[in-house]
């Protein structure tokens, strides 16, 4: 058995082995030396961020945020495919390279229509709760005016809300005609400072009950509420984002090379950077894996002398004997 | 039957206990380097365990209690001990190039474990259940859909995120890690670059 068992033993000589022993010992100093560090050291956590924190902190940024919801200004509303088609025509988050989209095969099997499902139905359920016929009126205001008409509304408030300020955590906006708009936005930012917004997104994704898709409680905040604090703590696509943990602890730093991409062009670039990134990457994996295949990738290790330093001990075996093989 | 018989012979050829567990090992295996695998396992042993605590208690718990944020710390420094070790032992293998004489599979299958690894963890760092996975969920959405990994995988969905953190991609991920040591062992492991004997075909 041992003969066929170790085919290298016939040509190299054998010295005596014990991997079970080895496998124990290292398992054993791995395991302490983590459970120490890990006692001593903690692990990097932040707390999420919620509606209600934005909301409570930032209202004017809460209303712009969610007045985008409803004039299509935010990137949700317009994203595209998988979420939706786009906003009245406008489709701002497909990438395609040379016409190649695959994001759009699939159509919007997770469906966001932002004005409806961030705001006008968390709204009309506000109003049902709470018995509120003003808010109710308000919504019906809204509803059936033409769309030119909301429009209308929505940029007089988008740009009294650049004039608003903000006492605490209310919002004064100057006085001006914005129909049932100004109402809405007040609504919402009550509802979400109450800490219930979160709920009603999330019910939507989860047939009501459960909490396992959190995808629109995350959209809704994902453009500037989200990235302003991000910015504050450098993790922007721009700042190595992904690559990094916040504080001083190590983050995935295995993804550096995946990151390093959107710090040049073109994938800093192009609209359909993410796209070209995910498609460099795999790339570079096939390219690893088929290393042993590719020539001269794979005699690059004979080119650098490390192999030597490894094996060194082999190497200098191998001298000595050379050397007692040379007649005297 | 023909092909059970041959079946049964090839494995007590190719996975006889001495290739399994070996008592010996040629005389050029004399080096640290030889370990970063073993400390690899040893790191990944540690990561399925904290793993196993935390799934079987729940989301929450590592994150408010004392004990559970202990249990994810545990986790944490595993996954990185892991991570380091395993990048030592590919740059490793590489300046030995160790694909050569037949073991082009076990370099193959040590390259997709790797791989599927670095999903495995980024679903790991979306279930942390902070700002962290937060930020990175609405961010990675971009390039998943962009991709067209869209049709499949719903990022912002934790339910999808955690179930393919906790049971798919880590079942996946140890099968392959458990092909990849059967083929290291199978082979032994690879003679020095430039021995007399060696040949330089895969």
């Amino acid at each position: 058995m041992k003969e066929w068992a170790y085919p290298d033993s016939r040509r190299f000589k054998v010295k005596d082995f014990d991997l079970i022993k080895e496998g124990t010992v290292s398992l054993v100093i791995i395991t302490i030396i983590i459970l120490i560090v890990a006692g001593f050291a903690g692990a990097p956590y932040r707390p999420a961020i919620t509606n209600q924190e934005i909301a409570t902190r930032d209202p004017i940024l809460f209303e712009q945020t969610a007045l985008g919801y409803i004039d299509g200004t935010e990137d949700i509303a317009s994203y595209g495919p998988p979420y939706n088609y786009g906003w009245h025509g406008n489709v701002t988050g497909v990438q395609s390279l040379g016409g190649f989209s695959p994001q759009t095969w699939w159509g919007a099997p997770y469906p966001v229509n932002t004005a409806k499902d961030f705001v006008l139905t968390p709204l009309s359920k506000l109003a049902m709760a709470s018995g509120n016929s003003s808010l109710r009126s308000a919504l019906t205001t809204y509803q059936s005016a033409p769309y030119a008409q909301q429009m209308a509304w929505n940029n007089q408030f988008r740009q009294a809300l650049s004039r608003a300020t903000a006492s605490g955590s209310q919002v004064n906006i100057p006085i001006g005609n914005y129909g049932p708009v100004a109402q809405l936005m007040q609504a919402e930012l009550r509802f979400a400072q109450a800490g219930l917004l979160s709920g009603v997104l999330n019910s939507e994704t989860n047939q009501g009950v459960y909490r396992w898709n959190v995808q629109n409680d995350l959209l809704f905040l994902q453009g500037d509420p989200l990235h302003q604090i991000a910015g504050n703590i450098n993790m922007l696509g721009e700042q190595w984002g992904i690559s990094h943990d916040e504080q001083s602890y190590p983050g995935p730093w295995w993804l550096t090379p995946y990151t390093f991409l959107y710090q040049v062009p073109p994938w800093s670039t192009i609209p359909a950077g993410d796209q070209l990134a995910a498609y460099t990457v795999l790339v570079l994996v096939l390219i690893l894996l088929f290393v042993p295949w590719i020539p001269g990738l794979n005699s690059l290790p004979r080119v650098f002398p490390v192999y030597k330093l490894i094996w060194r001990d082999w190497y200098r075996h191998q001298h000595d004997r050379e050397g007692r093989r040379q007649p005297v | 039957m023909n092909w059970t018989r041959q079946a049964r012979e090839k494995i007590a050829v190719d996975l006889a206990w001495d290739k399994l567990l070996p008592s010996e090992q040629p005389i050029y295996v004399s080096s640290l380097v030889y370990s970063f695998g073993v400390f690899t396992l040893s790191s990944l042993a540690v990561v399925i365990v904290s793993g196993i605590i935390m799934a079987a208690k729940n989301p929450v718990w590592y994150q408010v209690s004392g004990l559970g944020a202990y249990v994810r710390s545990v986790h944490f420094w595993s996954v990185q001990s892991f991570f380091f070790f395993m990048t030592l032992h590919l740059v490793a293998q590489f300046f030995m190039s160790s694909w050569r004489e037949g073991r082009g599979a076990t370099w193959i299958w040590g390259v997709i474990s790797f791989a599927l690894s670095v999903v495995t963890a980024f679903t790991g760092y979306l279930s942390r259940g902070d700002f962290f996975s937060q930020w990175n969920q609405v961010q990675s959405k971009d390039a998943f859909n962009g991709a067209g990994a869209d049709g499949f995988l719903n990022i912002l969905n934790n339910g999808q995120v955690y179930g393919l953190h906790v049971s798919v991609l880590p079942i996946i991920l140890m099968a392959i890690v458990g092909i990849h040591l059967i083929a290291v062992r199978r082979r032994g492991v690879v003679p020095p670059i430039g021995t007399p004997e060696e040949g330089d075909g895969i």
